[in-house]
């Protein structure tokens, strides 16, 4: 214990880093870190609710599978090999699907973070705190992240197991990288939802509005060209159509892109744009929302 | 007093009960009308992805595979049929069987358990304002996809679906009396009515006939009322079958109904008297 935090004590003060550096940032990663513990001790308090949500992307990849499969009678589609160069529908849906549950990290997990604290009554105690708010939010996003990585690992685990799937295991590493951009994208589209629950005292609607449009307008369980060309040119502003399909040019074999241009340039400048977008939305929530005493109504 | 007594369990007290708990539950669904436009269009939106998905695997409009098992080509109005009428089943889900949280979350249970009169007609009152805000949802789903989708319907098989519904959504309600009885005991009835929620996203017939399930999969679709539901309104809208034709599905949903309903309120009831002698009511 050091001097300044002795004389701190007596005083009844305490020193806080602040600031751009090395010490606030440590002390931001802790808060992160404790934010992501807490909510892990919270979940697992409902082993029954853990267990559920961890076969939960399982349970919703499976009408998609056997609906695809009942349609063509098979796993071969001759249509979807004629779009995309490949017509193995369950790899197709599997590799879409895969990252729909981090869409409703997002959305969900991040997005009512703080929508969470208030309904325990701790929102207000935790704003008080000498942190930044978002650590809150970035601590969900760690827990939410881990949670539903655990999911997809049994989702994995069990399709490979029953119907098998063509994947390129060269391709692993490259699509790890484009899911780390589409996730930091993601991360700052979760932070604009967690602006918006704030102040929208139905925020749930809107979260879940995004969430199917997101859906919709990304080609989890069909190609690009099946929608509309307007509806095509507006996914290019979510991470997740790039990401689909550059993940699937690295882990299907034949794949051909629906879409051209560089992917990896596409997902920084999605990052760069959604965190900037999310973090300015915070940013003027919070003092709206301080400035009005609204904080803990919900 | 002894008047009053008699006036409480009047066949009028207990529909003055049903009514008033109807009213108040529409006057919470009027007060956030955004909710109700919510549940009325974003529907739509879920079933959207399969249809994109089928005309991406397909090519069309028609799918010779999905015609085998289904005994339609037409995948669309499948889809459709299956989604307004699962709406059905997510508002019973999470509408009664929440509704008891919420009136625990409000401070309004143990008002209205320690009231004078049948806890059942305060339940008929819930399931009846919750039948009539799915039915106006699923109206105007219906309404969307005629007008977007090109679905048919004609005029002479609207009370034949309706009796199938009407069907459907007794059964439904039993089985959410079995889940607000659960959440009077167990108070995290939301993952029960998640699990339950994933046994019909994926045995009943929603998005594919069951015949596509492996044998032991049918055998749990059979015990569901949707299934029986669904078959029934595809027979009606879209193979254009009359109602002899379908009885056996109709006589399926009856014993259903009964079950369900029988056992809900027996249930419910064996809930309460536990709940009210161990002090936990509105505990949440």
């Amino acid at each position: 214990m050091n001097k300044n935090r002795v004389k701190g004590h007596e005083l009844g003060e305490v020193t806080c880093p602040t600031g751009f550096n090395w010490t606030n940032l440590k002390a931001e990663l802790r808060a992160i870190w404790e934010s992501s513990i807490k909510a892990w001790k919270i979940e697992l308090a409902y082993p029954v609710s853990f267990l559920r949500q961890s076969v939960s992307p399982l349970i919703i990849l499976l009408p998609f599978l056997i609906y695809g499969m009942v349609l063509v009678g098979g796993r071969y589609s001759e249509n979807l090999e004629r779009m995309v160069g490949t017509g193995d529908v369950v790899t197709f849906i599997f590799t879409g699907y895969v990252i729909m549950g981090f869409i409703g990290t997002a959305v969900w997990a991040m997005g009512f973070s703080i929508r969470g604290e208030q309904w325990f009554g701790t929102l207000e105690s935790i704003f008080v705190t000498p942190t930044s708010r978002l650590s809150l939010v970035l601590g969900m996003a760690l827990h939410s992240t881990v949670h539903q990585s655990i999911g997809t690992a049994v989702e994995f685990a069990i399709i490979y197991a029953v119907f098998g799937l063509g994947l390129k295991i060269g391709g692993i590493l490259p699509a790890l990288g484009i899911f780390v951009l589409m996730m930091l994208a993601l991360y700052g589209f979760g932070i604009l939802v967690s602006a918006l629950s704030l102040v929208l005292k139905e925020g749930w609607i809107v979260a879940e509005g995004l969430h199917s449009i997101m859906m919709i307008l990304s080609p989890v369980v069909y190609p690009l060209v099946v929608l509309p060309t307007v509806a095509q040119q507006a996914s290019a502003i979510f991470p997740t159509a790039p990401a689909l399909v550059g993940m699937r040019v690295f882990l299907i074999e034949n794949y051909q892109p629906e879409v051209i241009g560089n992917i990896f340039l596409h997902l920084l400048a999605l990052d760069a744009a959604w965190i900037l977008f999310g973090i300015l939305v915070f940013h003027l929530t919070d003092i709206y929302v301080r400035k009005k005493g609204s904080l803990e109504k919900y | 007093m002894p008047r009053n007594v008699l006036l409480q369990s009047s066949a009028k007290s207990n529909f003055f009960i049903v009514w008033s708990e109807v009213v108040k539950n529409l006057k919470f669904l009027l007060a956030y009308p955004i909710v109700f436009v919510f549940w009325a269009i974003f529907p739509i939106f879920w079933f959207i992805p399969f249809v994109l998905q089928g005309q991406a695997f397909v090519g069309g409009l028609q799918s010779p595979s999905f015609g085998e098992v289904a005994g339609t080509e037409e995948f669309i109005p499948f889809i459709i049929l299956g989604a307004i009428l699962n709406s059905y089943v997510l508002t019973s889900l999470y509408g009664m069987g929440e509704s008891i949280r919420r009136e625990a979350y409000r401070g309004t249970l143990d008002y209205i358990l320690s009231s004078p009169c049948n806890k059942a007609f305060i339940l008929i009152g819930k399931a009846l304002s919750e039948s009539f805000s799915s039915t106006l949802y699923a109206i105007s789903q219906l309404a969307i996809s005629i007008l977007f989708f090109g679905m048919e319907l004609t005029l002479g098989i609207i009370m034949p679906v309706i009796f199938i519904i009407i069907l459907l959504i007794l059964g439904l309600y039993g089985l959410a009396l079995i889940l607000a009885a659960a959440s009077l005991r167990y108070k995290q009835a939301h993952d029960m009515a998640h699990a339950l929620e994933y046994v019909f996203y994926v045995f009943s017939p929603v998005r594919y006939p069951v015949a596509s399930l492996p044998l032991w999969g049918q055998i749990i679709g059979r015990l569901l009322p949707l299934t029986y539901a669904l078959i029934a309104v595809r027979s009606l809208i879209l193979l254009k079958q009359n109602l002899p034709a379908i009885y056996l599905e109709i006589l399926a949903l009856l014993i259903i109904d009964g079950i369900m309903i029988l056992t809900g309120f027996y249930l419910f009831n064996w809930m309460e008297e536990k709940t009210k002698t161990s002090g936990t009511i509105s505990h949440y």
